[in-house]
């Protein structure tokens, strides 16, 4: 996936100004920066959630708007944080939903044996037959991971999945970003708020910085003292742990 | 795997048990005091309640496939089409062809001539109108509610400015084909509604089946590849027609469509909407028919159906706001 001159203006507000930048391919890529600062809104026209003004997303060689939705649903996956759903359905029901790019509603043996992998993967198969709002939050994220796995798209993008879990389940939830790119050969991009799990669970950073793009690159060129402070404007100290680096702000 | 096979198998058995109540109260609405020994009588008797039990039928499939159809769109399981001000634009609408082209013009005096002008500028205004107001909000549902009231009484007032300066004959004549009610059935149009029905069936077959994703919200339709906003405009368009064949054979009844959906909700406990609109529809029809039979042999018409419906309705939507805190 290959952006250019991405622009997206809300009145005179402009959000996001030219950004450009290539998607390792089967990498994870995290996309961090100060509130405002324009990434969630740049996940949202990589995903074609949200209508860009100008700029160019070409995905696999073709340009994103030219693409039907239903085929691109089949090769890109985004979660986001509004997840608000008023029927009442079960894990195994949501998960099946993953399945409906391919098959419509009517599942085929192949979609039900994936749909049992992803609830496997996520290990859920206890809470399958249990309605999704009578779950916990970090159960209900996995739930939904679940769906994402079953949509089995190369590209997966989550946009502050961190959000509202606790440490237990953050960490969980980042293990799991980088298992779906190591052992699945996805490629998983995300919007991060906390600097820490990017660093240590992605290969590549991309920070941004009043909607421009301030430094992209390895976890090792980003994170550290001098970009870390043009950033965000507040002193770090950087910590190496298992090889990686570990930034304190306190 | 037993657990969800016999979930599935509740689900048919509930409706067949609501398709056979619907027979009994048909049955029992048609039959009732109608002296089935003396044939003259018996047949003036049906052909008499057969156009009100028909149109009955008509406007609960409507009615019911409209409100789920509109809950599922804007995501939110109290609001309805009626709440939003869609029965007063069809009054309007109404009221403006007759204001316009006078009750004595052949637009007036054929039925289902009139009936389609309606359909038509219905369809096209009211989808402008609402999508335009969907997409204005960003979907915001507690600002579409309150520009939705405000437009019901934005509608409901010219309409009766109108009233005020036509012509009292004609106003008169207006009068029956305005406020439909279930003794005074529209019963000239059930063909064309019965085929418009259809067609919109047939016409939004697609996006019905991408129903159950959209009531996951945009950006889940949008991940599951649903072409959202062009399958919101069609599906708005059909929740339009569905309002105004409902409001043309038997006028506005604003709770019903509240009740039967979320009833149906409550008693089938799925996501299919395929389930959910057959029962929605089943159970209007009970409604209806049950408060007809109730009106006519119980309170001998002193009391109209749409006085049960609106008093059960708005303690039914009481309650969904009291205690049913996520139902929206």
């Amino acid at each position: 996936m290959n952006v250019q001159d991405l622009i997206k203006s809300y009145g005179s507000k402009t959000v996001v100004d030219e950004v450009s930048f290539q998607v390792p391919k089967g990498k994870v890529l995290s996309l961090i920066g100060p509130n405002g600062a324009g990434k969630s809104t740049v996940m949202g026209m990589i995903s074609r959630l949200i209508a860009k003004d100008a700029g160019i997303i070409r995905f696999e060689d073709k340009d994103l708007a030219k693409w039907k939705s239903k085929e691109l649903a089949k090769k890109l996956a985004i979660l986001t944080q509004h997840n608000n759903i008023q029927m009442k359905l079960t894990v195994r029901e949501l998960v099946s939903f993953g399945r409906f790019p391919y098959s419509g509603s009517c599942l085929t043996k192949e979609d039900i044996a994936m749909v049992d992998n992803a609830i496997a993967y996520m290990e859920l198969e206890e809470f399958e037959d249990r309605y999704i709002d009578e779950l916990s939050g970090g159960q209900r994220q996995r739930a939904y991971i679940a769906m994402v796995i079953a949509q089995d798209t190369e590209y997966v993008l989550l946009d502050e999945p961190t959000n509202n879990l606790d440490i237990y389940h953050a960490s969980n939830l980042m293990r799991i970003a980088r298992k779906l790119c190591d052992e699945l050969g996805k490629t998983v991009i995300l919007v991060l708020h906390e600097i820490n799990y990017a660093a240590f669970y992605s290969d590549y950073i991309c920070a941004f910085v009043d909607g421009k793009i301030a430094r992209f690159g390895t976890v090792d060129e980003v994170i550290n003292k001098e970009c870390l402070h043009d950033i965000y404007n507040v002193d770090f100290e950087i910590i190496r742990i298992h090889d990686k680096p570990l930034s304190v702000y306190y | 795997m037993s657990k969800r096979i016999v979930a599935k198998n509740r689900n048919i058995l509930l409706l067949i048990l609501l398709a056979g109540l619907v027979v009994i109260s048909v049955t029992v609405y048609l039959l009732i005091n109608a002296h089935p020994e003396k044939p003259k009588l018996f047949q003036y008797i049906l052909s008499l309640r057969l156009p009100t039990l028909i149109c009955m039928v008509i406007a609960s499939v409507a009615i019911g496939a409209a409100t789920l159809i509109f809950q599922s769109i804007v995501n939110n399981r109290i609001v309805t089409p009626a709440l939003l001000g869609m029965n007063s634009i069809y009054s309007f609408l109404h009221t403006a062809a007759v204001f316009v082209v006078g009750t004595g013009s052949t637009l007036y005096l054929n039925a289902n001539l009139a009936f389609c002008v309606d359909l038509i500028t219905m369809g096209v205004i009211a989808t402008l109108v609402y999508w335009y107001l969907f997409k204005k909000t960003g979907h915001n549902i507690f600002y579409i509610m309150l520009i939705g009231t405000v437009l019901s009484s934005l509608f409901g007032s010219i309409q009766s400015s109108m009233i005020r300066v036509i012509d009292p004959n004609e106003y008169d004549a207006l009068l029956t084909t305005l406020v439909a009610d279930f003794n005074n059935v529209n019963g000239e149009i059930i063909v064309i509604a019965i085929v418009c029905l259809i067609m919109i069936w047939i016409g939004l077959y697609r996006d019905l089946k991408q129903l159950d994703v959209i009531s996951m919200g945009r950006d889940q339709a949008i991940n599951l590849g649903v072409d959202y906003d062009n399958s919101i405009r069609r599906l708005l368009f059909g929740v339009v027609l569905c309002i105004a064949v409902a409001t043309a054979t038997i006028g506005p009844v604003s709770f019903l469509g509240l009740i039967v959906a979320n009833l149906s909700r409550q008693l089938l406990r799925t996501y299919r909407h395929s389930q959910l609109i057959v029962g929605a529809s089943l159970m209007g029809m009970i409604a209806l028919i049950g408060g007809q039979l109730v009106s006519q042999h119980v309170f001998h018409f002193t009391v109209p159906v749409s006085v049960f419906v609106t008093i059960t309705g708005g303690i039914y939507f009481l309650y969904l706001l009291l205690f049913k805190k996520g139902a929206y």
